[in-house]
């Protein structure tokens, strides 16, 4: 009780609350801070070769899946958003561009050009470098809209719900403001439900153990509405005699501000799981099943803070080594009547280097595996990346920008999609529904726990 | 062959050549040395893959038209740019060879130099009303755009002429004259504009390369490793 106390006492997230005061549109001051920004952005080399490499030649209209599921509207061509920023770079940096600036498509920072940029950048784009991969230049677009939009964020211009959910990550500690003793309470109920299972009787999910192997961070979308995901996932790792825990305290993975590109916010969020796995004096940081998440620890995280005291892994890679290790007893037969086919997370694959796994532990588990056409490093977004969730404003347009992905798994004849990130799991479930296909999205451990023998 | 020209031709043809060249060079040394200044962004992450072998993967990549899908699915388009970008070293180096080498521009040579700058104007052409007429390309178009391509068209153009003349043993002609008067309103041209893009490759490529090759995605060799959990 008096554990129970103290936990409910402490204050999570910064010592202080905030509130990122936005503004509905563009302003003179917010353009002269802008203008003042881009010269610290175009420090980075990758971003600043992105902005100049470009040669239009057009070989990404085709590759983006705004633009092949929307063709009608040519202003969702990447090298056309891209150069809504860039345009303004071109007056400022670019040799031609400030002698003769409509000969190279050079524009001044203008409300319009600002505005045009916060649609393009924020409501066309979700980073997820499908153009990058298929760009002849090298082009970034990740990094070079990722700039943007942080110059974006700063002076006010950021979607609400996509700097709410950045607050609340700030204020809280996680981004759907769980309270510790209700996460820890969530946690232990979901204990008692697999111990309810046959055979987990002795299975566990242990909280705040120090010196466990494995230090489990979860999405807050878990605990809030898919308790079922980190029960399937605790079911894997005690069958497998996997030594983990879950934190009490910094247990999201999470960090929206990759997506609205506070680097400030993203190196606060990413210091406090550091700390958290130093307290708990784990050996592995484990990404749950979570797309930006797992890029956001794995490969930015080490970056932001200046690198990391421990390794850091996922589930994904986790579950495939075990499987390779014959460390998981799984009845395929569970499946039998199931055709699953898988979507690669565009932060786990294209960004994240996770491409194998998945399809190891899908075909230990199914038998019935179709791949879509586009398929690992070449899959297309599902349209619910870049933190397109969190931007209501532009709903419409994601969910139209889904059709291509949605066409498919319709092709693969799958009753199952399956996915490791719970932004595509939205997606996902949306579209499918949109477009009409009889499928179930789960992900990977819900397929392996529903099979394991125990 | 032999370059028997006049004295005003031969100051085009070298002295001016240079001096545009060094000027190209010097345009080009400060926009490589802007770029150098700039840190890459660090990469502390512990590895999957290699960034080095992924930036050699990443800059050969235009060798292997089948690796990216925007070149696998366009193999005609991918063909026409291989041939223009080989026309583009061969009418610049024939812009070497004929004040410097001449005897190595026979008439054989010379042929096959011709064959790809006819080539390469036919896709300039083509190149020009795709910008024109598809509606994608053209709406991000700019007027430099229009401008690099139809001056790279005109130049092929005017080189097949000039060679063809050349093969007839006539050095010295108005064709000759504006080859070269081209060629030196390139040099001092092309670091402004965006026919320049070839400085920038390398960087672009290397960035690709060092980023996506380090996290293990670029030139995979073992499909079925998994990072180091125990």
């Amino acid at each position: 009780m008096q554990e129970a106390a103290e936990r409910a006492a402490e204050k999570l997230g910064a010592p202080e609350e905030r509130k990122w005061p936005l503004k509905p549109e563009f302003t003179p001051e917010m353009l002269a801070e802008m203008e003042r920004l881009l010269p610290e952005k175009l420090k980075n080399r990758v971003v600043a070769t992105s902005l100049a490499g470009c040669i239009h030649c057009g070989m990404c209209s085709d590759t983006c899946h705004y633009s092949v599921s929307i063709p009608e509207d040519k202003t969702l061509v990447p090298a056309y958003k891209a150069d809504r920023f860039r345009k303004w770079y071109k007056s400022r940096f670019d040799w031609m561009g400030r002698i003769f600036p409509s000969f190279v498509g050079a524009q001044p920072l203008t409300k319009e050009l600002a505005e045009d940029m916060f649609d393009k950048l924020f409501g066309g784009c979700t980073m997820c470098r499908r153009c990058t991969y298929n760009c002849p230049m090298g082009v970034d677009y990740g990094m070079m809209v990722r700039a943007a939009r942080s110059m974006m964020q700063k002076v006010g211009r950021c979607p609400q719900n996509l700097q709410d959910t950045v607050d609340t990550h700030y204020n809280h500690g996680n981004n759907m403001a769980v309270p510790q003793d209700e996460f820890v309470e969530t946690i232990e109920w979901i204990e008692e439900e697999l111990q309810d299972e046959e055979g987990c009787e002795d299975f566990t999910i242990p909280i705040d153990k120090q010196g466990a192997t494995y230090f489990l961070t979860l999405n807050p979308r878990e605990p809030k509405y898919y308790p079922l995901t980190i029960q399937a996932t605790a079911k894997i790792l005690n069958a497998a005699g996997v030594d983990f825990t879950i934190s009490s305290r910094y247990w999201d993975l999470t960090n929206y501000a990759l997506f609205n590109g506070n680097d400030e916010d993203a190196r606060l969020f990413s210091l406090w799981q550091v700390e958290d796995v130093k307290r708990l004096q784990c050996e592995y940081l484990l990404s749950g099943e979570c797309g930006h998440g797992y890029r956001a620890l794995r490969w930015e995280l080490p970056n932001w803070v200046g690198g990391a005291p421990f390794k850091i892994t996922s589930v994904m890679e986790l579950m495939a080594k075990l499987i390779q290790d014959g460390k998981l007893n799984i009845d395929k037969s569970v499946h039998a009547d199931k055709r699953v086919t898988y979507h690669d997370s565009c932060n786990i694959a294209r960004s994240g280097g996770i491409l194998e796994e998945p399809r190891i532990v899908i075909r230990a588990a199914a038998d019935d595996f179709v791949e879509m056409e586009h398929n690992r490093e070449k899959s297309y977004c599902c349209g619910g990346g870049g933190g397109a969730l969190a931007m209501s404003e532009f709903s419409k347009r994601r969910i139209a920008a889904g059709r291509i992905k949605a066409e498919e798994i319709r092709a693969t004849g799958a009753n199952i999609v399956l996915q490791s990130c719970h932004n595509c799991t939205d997606q996902l479930k949306e579209i499918i529904e949109h477009h009409g296909i009889d499928a179930k999205v789960m992900n990977l451990a819900e397929l392996v726990a529903e099979a394991l023998v125990v | 062959m032999e370059n028997k020209v006049s004295y005003a031709l031969y100051i085009l043809q070298e002295p001016v050549q240079y001096l545009a060249l060094s000027f190209m060079a010097l345009m080009y040394a400060i926009k490589i040395s802007q770029l150098l200044k700039k840190p890459f962004p660090p990469e502390r992450a512990e590895l999957k893959g290699d960034r080095v072998s992924g930036a050699l993967h990443s800059l050969t990549n235009v060798l292997r038209p089948w690796d990216m899908e925007s070149t696998s699915k366009h193999l005609y388009f991918y063909t026409e740019f291989m041939i223009f970008h080989v026309a583009v070293a061969l009418t610049i180096g024939s812009t070497f060879l004929i004040p410097l080498a001449p005897q190595v521009m026979t008439p054989t040579v010379t042929a096959v130099f011709m064959l790809f700058m006819a080539a390469a104007f036919l896709i300039g052409l083509r190149r020009i009303y795709r910008r024109l007429t598809v509606p994608e390309i053209r709406i991000i178009s700019t007027p430099d755009d229009y401008f690099a391509i139809t001056l790279m068209t005109v130049f092929f153009g005017v080189g097949v002429v000039t060679m063809w003349l050349w093969i007839q043993g006539r050095p010295e002609t108005g064709w000759m004259w504006l080859f070269f008067l081209m060629t030196t309103f390139f040099l001092i041209y092309v670091p402004f504009s965006k026919i320049s893009h070839y400085v920038l490759y390398p960087f672009g490529r290397v960035n690709f390369g060092m980023i996506f090759g380090g996290r293990g995605i670029l030139n995979r060799q073992n499909r079925n490793v998994t990072w180091d959990p125990k």
